[in-house]
């Protein structure tokens, strides 16, 4: 036993173990949302949603995955093949790698690296090239404007939340996530999300629009362009696009909650856990995530010229004045 | 039947190229841009029904949309020459299944003008009941259907849900939930069950509780579904009359007609109701428009329901229909428009011809003239605008 | 924008609509029949017939177009309606087997479907019409006009072409 553990202390090993458990939860987490989508889904419309496999419907997932694992991948006739299937890998290794820097819990991050939050960013932008590989491959109309679609928003939408991070690193003075966590200490009224509520919600919008959820689904657009990049994947190849969307989902959430919510800090200081300090964490990632499916049910979908506007016209003048008011108030204080 | 060259001399428009109509032909020069051609349909899931549209892109921007009909098509027309008067009614409903019994009604009303035969009042009081409910069932997932284009899942369950329950009142009066073969030539089928009046007062009191929350409050005010409605679909009044446009569609523009009151029939002119309009003509504007019409459509049924005069359902059209020779109009304000039917005699017990006067086919003429200049996620509203139904164009 | 809807009770309507119709072309046959104006006019005559009924009388909507096949000749209706109660019913006849009949699309542009319509199921072929083409059966392949009284319903000679 000690002997197993002392392994741990070696790093690549540990780097090794730690990140396969990441993997593990990333796409068990996509299983898990898949059908906490639908139930939510499912309570917003006064419905039922899945109740029939297991108790409750709780293998309903477990069914999905193994209906999805027979189907067949069906690739179009003149598709680009390579290009066809690498998209849906491009676009779940970028989901699963953000989880490497984010801390679960004191101690408990996979890679506690100082430029934690240059390494999120620089890695989400790549998500974008996943679905333009898709729309490309796919050599449909519909896909190729779900590509364009998505290349335009993801990109112009970077920037608002880039320029939202920047509030919260000068607040905490690192680029560390576990820092940024520490600065923000273990009381509710000292987390970023109050200080910082303009960049708060700036990055909340923004992350909406970079997992591509409603009501910034453009590049699926299911009413006009019928699924837009995926529209012609199928069997497992879509199950991974579908798992890369819900870990990003994830990965975005988890992401508000380390820099605006205190990560795994308590609420209140006597509600300090310990070791058990991942529930909170826990607790406040799940409820980002049902904001995001409450948001989904119930708006409808942007516009593109209407999405562009939003980004640039709104977002990008808000974070830059709320920088230069967290600025002076920095340099007063 | 007709000779090749004749056909190429009358449809020689239609194989010329449609080219040049880039928005910016400059841009066009400089990069070697080119339009692409899409095809929306027929087999398109957020599509309403088997349509295709032929669409040229610029980028976003529809320069050209052609709608090609006929993936329904029966031949209705042909169908109704090939069977007996009464028999011609089912089939009736198979035209735009979302109106089911304002087709009845059409064609009812046309062949009673050939027989010149009396309906019983309460019969007549029945049809407009009737027809006030299927409109209710009409108008109430059309919303639902809007906002399922604009990409919010919710409202289209809960328009179904109120039109499950009013198909449960079909149910319990006609014995079917949607293909009903209720309303007959000379009357109705039969008589509303004892119980079915206080059902259906109670089912529109419980709809009058509720239709603010789910339809109005969730919708009307919401930032997105104004910025995607508003001037999208924009037209004239005389863009809408010339090409042709009834019901709601016209109405959003501010244009006053309803055939209920302005070409009375059944039981109409006795109700007190109001016709409602709107000045802006856009997808918004039809949307308000729908909303206000089922609240009116509510109090009709609450006039029928208090008025109601008790006897017969059925006239006396004799056993055997058989028409004299001539020709019969019959015209309702269905759900989308203007329906009329249009039946030519020949003294026979099989109509010479029927002509269906379809308000989804007229009212998709707008497409051709309004979609153009707008952008691609905007068809799918306008559609909604339009809310056409694939059996009714179709035929 | 705005409009204007025609004024005035019902019935100097449609005396006006018969007078300003009947002044103007030689009619064969005019007269009011509770608040229809039926008229027929000669076939040559539709396009001007038309053109006043919605230029000169403002009659602003055409309902639709019925096209009856009588063996041997051709019956059109057109039903015009002035949205306040009034409809003028245009008829005309064309004889013959291929019929060719002026188009109303500059005067209606709602025509436009109604006259392919008719061109689909009956041939009638509408002479200066912008996009004369077929709206529900197959553009090639298909040279049958369904609703001809000489069309028998058969699968197998129906579909000949297309197989």
């Amino acid at each position: 036993m000690q002997t197993v553990l002392n392994l741990l202390e070696v790093e690549p090993i540990r780097l090794l173990i730690s990140f396969g458990a990441v993997l593990f939860l990333v796409l068990n987490l996509a299983a898990v949302l898949t059908m906490a989508e639908r139930k939510v889904s499912g309570y917003i419309h006064l419905r039922f949603g899945p109740n029939r496999v297991g108790p409750r419907g709780l293998l309903q997932p477990a069914a999905d995955v193994f209906k999805l694992f027979t189907k067949e991948n069906v690739a179009p006739g003149r598709s680009d093949l390579w290009v066809f299937l690498g998209a849906p890998i491009a676009m779940f290794i970028p989901a699963a790698l953000v989880w490497l820097v984010v801390p679960f819990a004191p101690g408990a991050v996979v890679a506690d690296l100082n430029v934690a939050i240059l390494f999120f960013v620089a890695i989400t932008s790549i998500g974008a090239l996943g679905v333009v590989m898709a729309g490309y491959g796919s050599r449909s109309a519909f896909s190729l404007l779900g590509a364009l679609r998505g290349a335009a928003q993801m990109i112009s939408y970077e920037v608002p939340l880039i320029l939202s991070l920047l509030g919260v690193v000068m607040l905490s003075g690192s680029l560390s996530l576990t820092d940024v966590v520490r600065a923000q200490g273990d009381t509710i009224w000292t987390w970023y999300f109050l200080p910082q509520l303009p960049m708060f919600l700036t990055f909340y919008i923004s992350g909406i629009a970079e997992v591509k959820r409603v009501p910034f689904d453009l590049p699926e657009g299911e009413s006009e362009i019928v699924g837009g990049f995926m529209i012609e994947y199928s069997g497992m190849t879509w199950a991974l696009i579908q798992a890369a969307e819900f870990a990003s989902m994830a990965v975005m959430s988890a992401i508000t909650v380390t820099l605006f919510l205190g990560g795994w800090q308590p609420p209140l200081p006597f509600l300090d856990l310990g070791h058990f300090n991942w529930v909170w964490f826990g607790i406040k990632t799940a409820l980002i995530m049902f904001t995001f499916q409450w948001i989904r049910w119930t708006v409808p979908r942007l516009r593109m010229d209407q999405l562009m506007d939003l980004g640039w016209k709104v977002l990008v003048p808000m974070t830059l004045i709320w920088l230069f008011v967290t600025a002076g108030a920095m340099l007063v204080i | 039947m007709l000779g090749e060259e004749r056909r190429a001399e009358h449809e020689g428009a239609l194989t010329e190229p449609a080219s040049g109509r880039l928005v910016s032909p400059d841009i066009r020069d400089e990069f070697g841009l080119e339009t692409i051609d899409m095809n929306m349909g027929p087999q398109h899931p957020a599509m309403h029904g088997l349509l295709r549209l032929i669409l040229e892109l610029d980028g976003e921007t529809v320069v050209r949309c052609d709608p090609v009909m006929g993936y329904l098509h029966r031949c209705q027309e042909k169908i109704a020459e090939n069977r007996m008067y009464p028999a011609v009614i089912p089939m009736t409903d198979r035209l735009d299944y979302f109106a089911n019994m304002h087709n009845e009604h059409g064609y009812c009303l046309a062949v009673e003008d050939l027989l010149d035969v009396e309906i019983p009042p309460r019969a007549e009081y029945i049809r407009v009941l009737m027809c006030e409910l299927m409109r209710l069932a009409s108008h109430i997932p059309s919303i639902g259907f809007l906002m399922l284009e604009l990409g919010a899942f919710t409202p289209i369950l809960y328009a179904f849900r109120e039109r499950e329950r009013i198909q449960t009142i079909f149910e319990a009066v006609t014995g079917a939930r949607m293909m009903f073969h209720y309303i007959r030539i000379g009357g109705v089928k039969a008589d509303l069950p004892p119980d079915i009046p206080q059902k259906i007062w109670d089912y529109i009191e419980s709809l009058e509780d509720h239709f603010k929350r789910d339809f109005v409050d969730l919708i009307q005010g919401n930032e997105i579904f104004i910025s995607r409605t508003r001037n999208v679909g924009k037209m004239t009044q005389e863009q809408a009359v010339e090409m042709g446009v009834t019901g709601p569609a016209l109405r959003c523009t501010g244009v006053d007609f309803d055939i209920r009151i302005d070409y009375p029939y059944s039981a109409y002119p006795e109700m007190e109701f109001e016709v409602i309009t709107d000045t802006a003509g856009d997808v918004e504007a039809s949307y308000r428009v729908r909303i206000a019409e089922c609240l009116q459509s509510i109090r009709i049924i609450k006039q029928c329901l208090e008025q109601i005069p008790e006897g017969e359902v059925m006239g006396d059209t004799g056993r055997r229909i058989r028409p004299p020779e001539g020709e019969g109009f019959g015209r309702v304000e269905s759900p989308r428009g203007e329906y009329a039917v249009h039946v030519v005699s020949d003294g026979s017990d099989t109509p010479y011809r029927v002509h269906y006067r379809d308000p989804s086919f007229c009212n998709m003429q707008l497409l051709q003239e309004i979609v153009p200049g707008h952008y691609l996620p905007d068809i799918m509203p306008i559609m909604g605008l339009i809310d056409p139904v694939s059996g009714g164009w179709d035929k | 924008m705005a409009l204007t809807l025609p004024e005035g009770d019902l019935q100097s309507r449609l005396q006006r609509y018969l007078d300003g119709l009947g002044d103007r072309h030689g009619l064969e046959e005019a007269e009011i029949v509770g608040d229809v104006v039926r008229i027929v006019a000669r076939k040559d005559d539709i396009p001007a017939v038309l053109a006043t009924a919605r230029e000169t009388l403002a009659i602003p909507h055409l309902s639709f177009i019925t096209v009856v096949d009588r063996q041997g000749s051709f019956e059109l209706t057109y039903e015009l309606m002035d949205f306040r109660g009034a409809t003028v019913r245009v008829k005309t006849t064309i004889e013959g087997d291929e019929p060719v009949i002026g188009t109303v699309t500059g005067v209606y542009p709602t025509a436009n479907w109604h006259e392919r319509e008719a061109y689909d199921m009956f041939g009638v072929a509408f002479a200066g019409h912008p996009d004369l083409r077929r709206t529900y059966m197959w553009q090639d392949h298909f040279d049958h006009h369904p609703l001809l009284k000489s069309f028998e319903i058969s699968t197998k000679r129906t579909f000949e072409g297309l197989r």
